[in-house]
């Protein structure tokens, strides 16, 4: 098999979400000796890619995209040394949490992912997260991006706290809220920079403002 | 002028019947425990230490509202049957409480390993001592205002509370194990249907919530196959007709239509009001509430005459013959301004009386 077909193999069984086949096609790849940036770009990333795209034409939903983050988590665990190693460039350091009162995470679980698929540096504050502790970790880590990400719509009180006490206490990283229940005037009205209300459509947000930094 | 809860019954009734002869349009809102807490000034934990406070400051926020829907929000298939699952399983430490709204569950807590869900013991609800005053609780406001009650079920709510993510890995990777949870809460549902209708009465009509139901989450197909099936099933088994809820933002409402037997669905998506227009002409018998008044919009950060325009584009283009409530989806936040909030009984009577002026 040559370099091409593996990396080809890799992105097909992390498009179908085939956690096993992925991990024996990264390390085919990594036996191969093919380069590590390589196999990020063409394999992972574009994997993630041809994922959200499916789901934003509705022919994949959340369980597949849930499936195929599994399978580039563990992928990116395989590499992640190697990029170290290699001294690769993360395009942006993410920080991210439900905000307090909300325990859901599913949202988060896919952006988390996915942001990794595509290199991104991801401190997980997980669930029912006081805006204090944002504050805190924003200013240890400091972030490129903070995401505040949130199920019910109890929770938009919370986001509103969190955002107001990151901007007070001078936490320069861009805002973006998501969630199901949100809106681009929730978003103001939050004082967020910016929306999202699914994963995928987050992931892609992110990734934009980056790119305006 | 005190609340006329005979009044409000009527207008839900003939709404849903589309019969002339009501004098408005009906408010059905959602409304949720710390809205509850916010209007009553009592904490959750003072609701819920009898079913006569807990059922008092119902009544007292729904009439404040001026709303013509009454109900006992904890009483539903969320984290109240997350936490009779926790009980049962001897898992409470699953549940985290707030002082001014509802407790939750860790997701996914409950049923962590595929072990739990062969464990797992179905709660028996006449035993959960929330169960017995939210039950009481319901009880007490039917019986004090005499406005039918109506029994709050789900199924896919309670597995996202109990299996959290892995339902949905288990979705491609498991799906006897997710049929054999969702086969569970049924069993639960059924449980806690039955003691409603000994604590309370019959329940003719049942408020499902049907989180399944959504683009975003998964095909309809598997909505069916996991929450649908059990929609049809309890109905077989109840004779109950069904409100359909889903506050999410891709609702599968046109399909849920046409392949599951419900009189009224409740949502506040697609945000085209000509989606509701054309829903209404395809399902005239379906009483809408709802349409497009989505709470994290104009009433989170729009003024009183913003939402007076939501109701009344609302009332405008699906209250003509019947069938249509006015309903902000999903609960009204703590956060909302109380101004907003009085802006849409303000705007039912101003737009919704019959004759309708619009």
């Amino acid at each position: 098999m040559n370099d091409e077909e593996i990396l080809d193999k890799l992105r097909n069984s992390i498009i179908e979400g085939i956690l096993e086949e992925a991990l024996d096609f990264i390390h085919k790849a990594i036996d191969a000796n093919i380069d590590t940036k390589q196999i990020l770009n063409e394999a992972i990333i574009r994997g993630a890619e041809e994922v959200g795209v499916r789901y934003e034409k509705g022919e994949y939903f959340l369980a597949d995209m849930l499936l195929a983050a599994d399978a580039i988590n563990d992928c990116m665990d395989v590499i992640k040394p190697k990029l170290v190693e290699e001294k690769h460039k993360s395009p942006g350091k993410v920080l991210i949490g439900t905000p307090e009162g909300d325990l859901h995470d599913i949202g988060k679980s896919i952006v988390i992912a996915l942001l990794q698929g595509q290199g991104f540096d991801v401190v997980d504050l997980g669930v029912d997260v006081p805006p204090e502790k944002f504050v805190e970790v924003a200013k240890y880590e400091n972030p490129d991006i903070i995401g505040i990400s949130g199920l019910l719509t109890v929770t938009i009180s919370k986001m509103i706290e969190t955002v107001t006490m990151l901007k007070r206490k001078g936490i320069k990283a861009k805002i973006v809220v998501g969630g199901g229940i949100l809106s681009e005037e929730a978003c103001n009205y939050i004082g967020a920079d910016a929306w999202t209300k699914d994963g995928w459509r987050g992931v892609k947000l992110i990734k934009n403002l980056m790119e305006d930094n | 002028m005190p609340h006329d809860w005979e009044a409000s019954r009527r207008r839900i009734g003939g709404t849903i019947a589309g019969s002339p002869g009501i004098d408005r349009i009906p408010y059905f809102p959602i409304v949720c425990e710390e809205i509850i807490c916010r209007i009553s000034g009592k904490t959750f934990r003072e609701l819920l230490s009898s079913p006569k406070i807990y059922g008092n400051a119902a009544i007292m926020t729904y009439e404040f509202l001026k709303a013509d829907s009454l109900a006992i929000p904890t009483a539903y298939a969320g984290p109240a049957e997350a936490l009779a699952f926790a009980e049962a399983n001897s898992k409470e430490d699953t549940i985290k409480w707030s002082d001014y709204k509802v407790f939750m569950a860790k997701q996914g807590a409950i049923c962590k390993t595929e072990e739990d869900i062969e464990k797992l013991e179905i709660p028996d609800h006449s035993k959960i001592s929330l169960w017995d005053t939210c039950l009481s609780a319901v009880d007490f406001v039917g019986k004090k205002t005499r406005y039918p009650q109506a029994c709050a079920l789900g199924i896919w709510s309670v597995v996202q509370e109990l299996r959290g993510l892995q339902a949905y890995r288990d979705m491609r990777k498991n799906p006897d194990l997710l049929l054999h949870l969702c086969e569970k809460v049924y069993q639960s549902q059924m449980d806690l249907y039955n003691l409603f209708t000994e604590r309370v009465g019959p329940s003719p009509t049942i408020f499902f919530t049907g989180y399944a139901f959504n683009k975003h989450m998964m095909s309809f197909e598997d909505a069916m196959k996991y929450e649908g099936q059990f929609i049809k099933r309890l109905q077989k088994e109840t004779k109950a007709k069904i409100m359909f809820h889903n506050c999410g933002t891709s609702p599968y409402f046109d399909e849920v239509c046409d392949n599951l037997d419900v009189f009224a669905i409740n949502g506040s998506h697609p945000l085209d009001i000509e989606y509701w227009v054309e829903f209404k002409e395809k399902h005239p018998d379906v009483t809408i509430v709802g349409a497009n008044i989505d709470v994290s919009r104009e009433l989170f950060s729009g003024t009183p005459l913003d939402v007076e325009k939501k109701v009344k584009e609302n009332i405008t283009h699906l209250a003509s013959g019947g069938k249509y409530a006015v309903g902000p989806v999903c609960c009204l936040p703590w956060g909302v301004s109380l101004n907003n909030i009085m802006a849409i009984p303000k705007a039912i009577k101003k737009w919704g009386t019959y004759p309708l002026q619009t």
